[in-house]
């Protein structure tokens, strides 16, 4: 039942989620542990595959789609029980002011999804005012920029002195990222986190969770 | 052709569509179909492929991509599309040869052929990259004063005035202006001041290239990038650069750079996608000449064997079926001062110029530091006329490529950087320092005594 679920995930079929999702409480599965033993490991393959290049991006995104539909079944049904469920933390996920290149900006929600997180994409040149307004709105961990243009890059800047000015910088772990975003201009402008890749994105998300001690 | 009006028509009343719908149901779909019904197979160890078949299919699936898909218009949500008439009216009014630059300076480019024996002409840069205001001008001469080098595509500026540069705002006006005004300084300083540039890399929005449609700034012997962003998609920005140039006069230059591992999928869907967008960006935007650049979803390098085996496929695909002038990218994970960043130019470079491109490069770093300089593009520059004088075949080229991809494939996530150019050259006289000039020796041999090709 549960290779069911994850297989479902991986191969990003909708309704044999559902499917799956039903059959399992229907079965008496803890929805817990077909979240976290079924789902998640349907989407933990699906990060290692895309890593290796042996499925593409529409492969993901369809993942990630099928594992929406499941968890709108499993999710009510853990919290009616009381489970608290084990996200890896809140992502608020945009391509920066000015820039409308969002593939890697795609990828790497993808990937921070299939590896738990609870991602909020709000798309392309969105302004820093709207990617602050929807972390405090949800209550984010992370706010995450990325850019393909080195002049969409102080933008990146602007993020950050924006949250200090608002006397909430201590609350969000500020990653970025995007072709022309270097390690050392990251640290430059005081951002948590940094990632070459998608890869390491997560790798960096994850440990700075870990640091910070949520959830 | 299709004119640029009957373009904005379009993309006001064509059919309307959600942007996911159009990535994953039209381009990753369609993409997935042609691949499997044309059987296209990526293989590693023929990155420079022989099979004229291949190549034959790519554009024909390409073909068939680009009717069914047409462009979507990001900012309308609609779907821009060509029929076969008007496409192939596209294909067969394609320039095949160019007079670009002035005077002494001018060249002409032209559609090459797969295995041409003519010297490819030579496009020096560190295109894409930001670079600082105060190197600019060195940087430039550097390239300029390459006597080998025959047009230029630098990078754009990431501050003015003493000032950050951001996207859309005053200062992109500025920013474009002074690097135009910059090379063309740079091109009398070297004694070269008819040299052709692609340039107006510091306009991001269209805002830049709106300030530099003026003889003191962009000759109309000169060309600009009029991007397709990913994938077969473009919105008002893209256009509104075109009916700048509409009246003006200078070339348009289709910028296409597919991600492998993007909706397009693998190496395989991305060479259809490639074929479609070149044939798109003739239709849409009149482009005389167009931009090779596969992006690998990881490294971003041209010279990932991924993406050669893309140039090599898509290039022989077009020279054999549209004659497009085509220069194909060649971006290093390495920077210049390094070693590692030969390996990948020469790869890179044969691959080019053996299948239907011209070199255009070296964007070292994937143009993320300004670690660049003139010397690696002499060297890139020395591989490709080379490559053409001694008659290498493609079967040769891809014994060499295969090799040389060895020496640096598994370093591309974590590759010599290299140094920053005020590090690697004299910045007065614009001629590289003693250790940058003795690493570019050694390297020479080393690749020459490799390829057996006489450098």
């Amino acid at each position: 039942m549960l290779d069911e679920l994850a297989n479902a995930v991986y191969n990003g079929d909708d309704s044999k989620a559902a499917e799956a999702s039903r059959k399992a409480l229907e079965a008496g599965i803890d929805p817990l542990v077909a979240i976290n033993e079924g789902l998640m490991k349907g989407m933990s393959r699906v990060g290692e595959d895309f890593s290796q290049l042996k499925i593409y991006l529409p492969e993901v995104m369809m993942a990630s789609e099928a594992m929406k539909v499941a968890l709108g079944i499993l999710e009510p049904e853990a919290l009616r029980r009381g489970s608290s469920l084990t996200r890896r933390g809140r992502v608020v996920i945009a391509t920066i002011t000015g820039d409308i290149h969002d593939i890697g900006k795609n990828i790497v929600a993808m990937l921070l999804r299939a590896n738990g997180f609870e991602v909020h994409d709000l798309g392309r040149d969105v302004p820093i005012d709207e990617m602050v307004r929807k972390a405090e709105e949800i209550n984010a961990d992370f706010i995450c920029a990325s850019t393909l243009l080195s002049t969409s890059m102080p933008y990146m800047e602007d993020l950050i002195a924006l949250l200090k000015e608002k006397g909430i910088r201590e609350k969000y772990i500020v990653m970025v990222g995007g072709g022309p975003v270097t390690r050392e201009w990251a640290k430059s402008i005081g951002a948590d986190g940094y990632g070459d890749d998608g890869d390491e994105a997560v790798r960096v998300a994850k440990e700075l969770l870990q640091r910070r001690g949520t959830p | 052709m299709t004119s640029i009006w009957e373009v904005i028509d379009r993309a006001e009343t064509g059919a309307y569509m959600e942007e996911v719908e159009f990535d994953l149901k039209v381009v990753a779909k369609r993409c997935r179909e042609l691949v499997k019904e044309y059987e296209i197979r990526y293989d590693p160890k023929q990155i420079v492929t022989s099979d004229d078949s291949l190549a034959d299919d790519v554009f024909e699936a390409g073909l068939r991509l680009a009717l069914d898909s047409g462009v979507y218009c990001v900012d309308t949500k609609r779907l821009i599309k060509f029929d076969e008439y008007e496409i192939k009216e596209g294909i067969m009014s394609a320039p095949k040869r160019l007079l670009i630059g002035e005077g002494k300076d001018s060249r002409v480019l032209y559609a090459r052929r797969v295995e041409d024996e003519r010297p490819p002409i030579i496009c020096g840069g560190q295109a894409g990259a930001a670079i600082p205001e105060e190197w600019y001008l060195p940087m430039a001469i550097s390239y300029m004063k390459e006597p080998l080098i025959d047009m230029i595509n630098n990078g754009g500026l990431a501050m003015v005035e003493g000032r950050k540069v951001r996207t859309k705002t005053p200062l992109e006006i500025q920013a474009t202006r002074r690097e135009l005004s910059m090379l063309r300084e740079a091109a009398r300083r070297a004694g070269r001041p008819g040299i052709s540039l692609l340039a107006a890399e510091s306009s991001v929005s269209a805002l830049g290239d709106l300030a530099i449609a003026s003889e003191a700034y962009m000759r109309r012997s000169d060309s600009h990038l009029v991007a397709l962003l990913n994938e077969l998609k473009t919105d008002y920005d893209r256009i509104s650069k075109v009916v700048n140039f509409y009246e003006y006069g200078a070339h348009n230059v289709t910028l296409v750079d597919p991600i492998i591992g993007g909706y397009a999928g693998g190496p395989e869907g991305v060479a259809i996608c490639f074929v479609a967008s070149f044939i798109l960006g003739r239709a849409m935007y009149g482009s005389d000449y167009h931009v090779c650049h596969p992006i690998h979803f990881r490294y971003m390098s041209t010279s990932a064997p991924e993406c050669m085996w893309n140039l090599s496929v898509v290039g022989q695909a077009m020279a054999r079926n549209a004659q497009f002038i085509i220069m194909g990218d060649v971006w290093t994970s390495a920077g210049a001062g390094s070693e590692m960043v030969f390996y990948e130019t020469a790869a890179n470079t044969i691959t080019n110029v053996v299948t239907g491109t011209h070199p255009l490069g070296v964007s070292a770093t994937n143009g993320k530091y300004p670690h660049a300089s003139g010397l690696e593009t002499r060297f890139m520059a020395e591989i490709g006329l080379a490559a053409s004088r001694d008659k290498i075949s493609r079967k040769q080229a891809n014994s060499i490529v295969v090799e040389l991809a060895k020496k640096y494939a598994d370093r591309q996530g974590k590759p010599d950087i290299g140094k920053p150019f005020p590090e690697l050259y004299d910045t007065a006289k614009a001629i590289p320092n003693p250790e940058w000039k003795a690493t570019y020796e050694k390297m020479k041999k080393e690749i020459s005594d490799l390829t057996g090709l006489k450098l």
